[in-house]
């Protein structure tokens, strides 16, 4: 699996969830799309625009992204804002696992915060564990990403997923 | 030679678990209320509960509704409920932690909820993590869930705490020191005489905040105080002693003296941001917060009301007991009466203030609140701030109007 698609924004360490979408919006919209216009709204009232001005932009971010509550809206606006791709230095683990689940990539990539900037063009290879900078001339190298992950960002999400070979196995 | 976390999750998997492992494992008790439920529901489509009666759904968070369209959203998940006979609580009962607490946590149970704070349960022995509404969706369609068995540090805490001086303190001395990421994707496990010493329920708040620091659950040793725990609500017969093996292999560990540990306040807007009180003290406060997961149990309630006996509360003053079973309890006491002699409006059982959906801070306004978060916004208004800390400290402030530190007020 590959992702091509501009840096729309590079986000310090310990963005959280409540930064993501804010709290008090998602107990009365349960339609994403409409719930993605709030997207990092406190910090940034640009960014749904800026994303949707992108083909597949990729969200670059420091360390411990997604910290906070368990909110699945989260990875969802982002994913409704148009985001192909997140790469952090780091991920705190319930925003990870969610990502994953509703088919969000996301890579943990310790040089790329410091390293990249607004608007750069980045190409993402998630078997082979390699961003490509074109602007910068660079490669930046992570862990692949597990097989049965990557199976699930292919199938769409976890349910989609379970589905597909019928449950758990052990 | 395992720990808590992989005694429980080598049990309940069959298998024998160390960290790193990925096991599959059946779901005792899986839940989610309010704010992670109606997208838990969209996603498990064509899907049925698989096991209604170890699902739970709770409207606690947007509680009571304050619009039509969390009316709306609410009516979606009483129908699912009922529609699948699990047991639901309506708006009132209290907050999805408390009330698991009370009524479907005991030792060696895996819990998932839909709610970062369900790490809550290890103080009980479960080994209970929060996930989101996918996994939520996926537990409810199939029972089971994948974990990957974490690697554990060992938090070490011991001597007396000094008057005044609770749990909050000791987590909030901790997260000074790890940091909020300091433990991600880890089991932090609490030992040592004060934690033995602890009450169930301060033993709660240690496991409530064990994912401010990043982690995946907060696991207390199931002894004979979680035994009394378990009995005082009529389910004695869920007791089994759960203690880590002695030889147990930690990727860290992290030794607290209780003596030393001061009240302590974690300052806008990270958890980790955390001082000793005494660097803030005469800061102004437009509101002080009572309750929540972290700290709206009894013992709380009476904490506060043993340092607002006779006062009356400068800063307004808002509580919310966690639970109905709190609430009661507190009216029994004449903890009530106390805190609303002293000013303060008291909340239907519940999140309340917490998440900013019910009471909400003005422009620019600044709350001193006993909860496990004081994020940008996380009370409604993204331009105030928010302080955390206590019910000790909370209701020493209160007084005045201003952060204060609650050593010598106490009665």
């Amino acid at each position: 699996m590959k992702i091509e698609g501009k840096v729309v924004r590079v986000f310090p360490s310990d963005t959280n969830t409540d930064e993501i979408i804010a709290g008090k919006y998602k107990y009365d919209e349960l339609d994403l799309n409409k719930l993605a216009r709030h997207t990092f709204e406190s910090l940034d009232t640009h960014f749904y625009d800026d994303c949707k001005r992108l083909k597949d932009p990729i969200l670059v971010a420091g360390a411990n992204f997604g910290c906070g509550s368990s909110r699945e809206q989260a990875p969802q606006v982002l994913k409704a804002c148009g985001i192909s791709c997140v790469i952090a230095d780091s991920f705190a683990r319930i925003f990870y696992r969610n990502g994953f689940n509703i088919g969000l990539p996301l890579v943990e990539c310790e040089s790329m915060s410091n390293n990249v900037t607004r608007g750069e063009m980045l190409n993402v290879d998630f078997g082979k564990g390699v961003i490509r900078s074109e602007n910068q001339n660079a490669e930046y190298h992570f862990k692949p990403i597990p097989q049965f992950m990557q199976e699930l960002l292919a199938k769409g999400g976890l349910m989609q997923y379970l589905d597909a070979r019928g449950g758990f196995t052990d | 030679m395992k720990t808590i976390s992989e005694k429980i999750l080598s049990k309940r998997s069959g298998v024998d678990a160390a960290s790193g492992d990925i096991v599959t494992v059946p779901v005792d008790l899986v839940f989610a209320h309010d704010g992670t439920l109606p997208l838990a529901i969209q996603e498990l489509g064509r899907h049925s509960v698989k096991f209604p009666k170890s699902a739970v759904a709770f409207c606690d968070h947007a509680s009571p509704s304050p619009s039509e369209k969390v009316s709306n959203v609410q009516t979606l998940m009483r129908q699912f409920a009922r529609t699948y006979g699990m047991d639901f609580y309506e708006n009132g009962d209290g907050i999805c932690h408390q009330i698991v607490l009370e009524r479907y946590a005991s030792p060696y149970k895996i819990i998932v909820g839909g709610d970062s704070h369900t790490c809550t349960h290890g103080a009980l022995g479960a080994f209970a993590t929060g996930m989101g509404s996918t996994d939520v969706a996926a537990i409810m369609a199939y029972g089971k869930t994948w974990l990957k068995v974490p690697e554990t540090v060992h938090v070490e805490v011991s001597g007396k705490l000094p008057k005044s001086v609770h749990s909050k303190d000791v987590f909030l001395e901790l997260l000074s020191r790890i940091t909020a990421d300091g433990a991600t994707y880890k089991a932090l496990e609490f030992y040592g005489d004060t934690v033995e010493t602890m009450s169930v329920e301060s033993r709660a708040t240690l496991s409530n905040m064990a994912i401010e620091a990043g982690a995946k659950v907060g696991m207390c040793a199931a002894d004979e105080k979680v035994e009394a725990y378990l009995a005082h609500y009529g389910r004695g017969d869920e007791f089994t002693p759960l203690y880590a093996d002695k030889d147990a292999i930690y990727v860290d560990e992290i030794r607290i003296r209780a003596e030393t540990v001061v009240p302590m306040i974690a300052k806008p807007h990270k958890v980790d941001k955390v001082v000793p009180v005494t660097e803030l003290e005469g800061q102004e406060l437009d509101q002080v917060c009572i309750g929540s997961c972290t700290n709206g149990r009894i013992e709380d309630l009476r904490a506060a009301a043993r340092i607002l006996d006779g006062h009356r509360s400068k800063a307004r003053l808002v509580v919310y007991p966690a639970s109905r079973d709190v609430l009661l309890e507190a009216l029994k006491e004449g903890v009530l009466e106390t805190l609303l002699k002293a000013g303060a409006s008291i909340g239907p059982p519940g999140c309340g203030f917490c998440i900013g959906r019910t009471v909400a801070l003005g422009d620019g306004e600044v709350a001193l609140s006993t909860q496990n978060r004081n994020f940008k916004g996380r009370m409604g208004n993204d331009t105030s701030f928010i302080y955390l800390s206590s019910p000790s400290t909370a209701a020493a402030s209160a007084i005045e109007g201003k952060i204060t530190d609650p050593r010598g007020l106490e009665h």
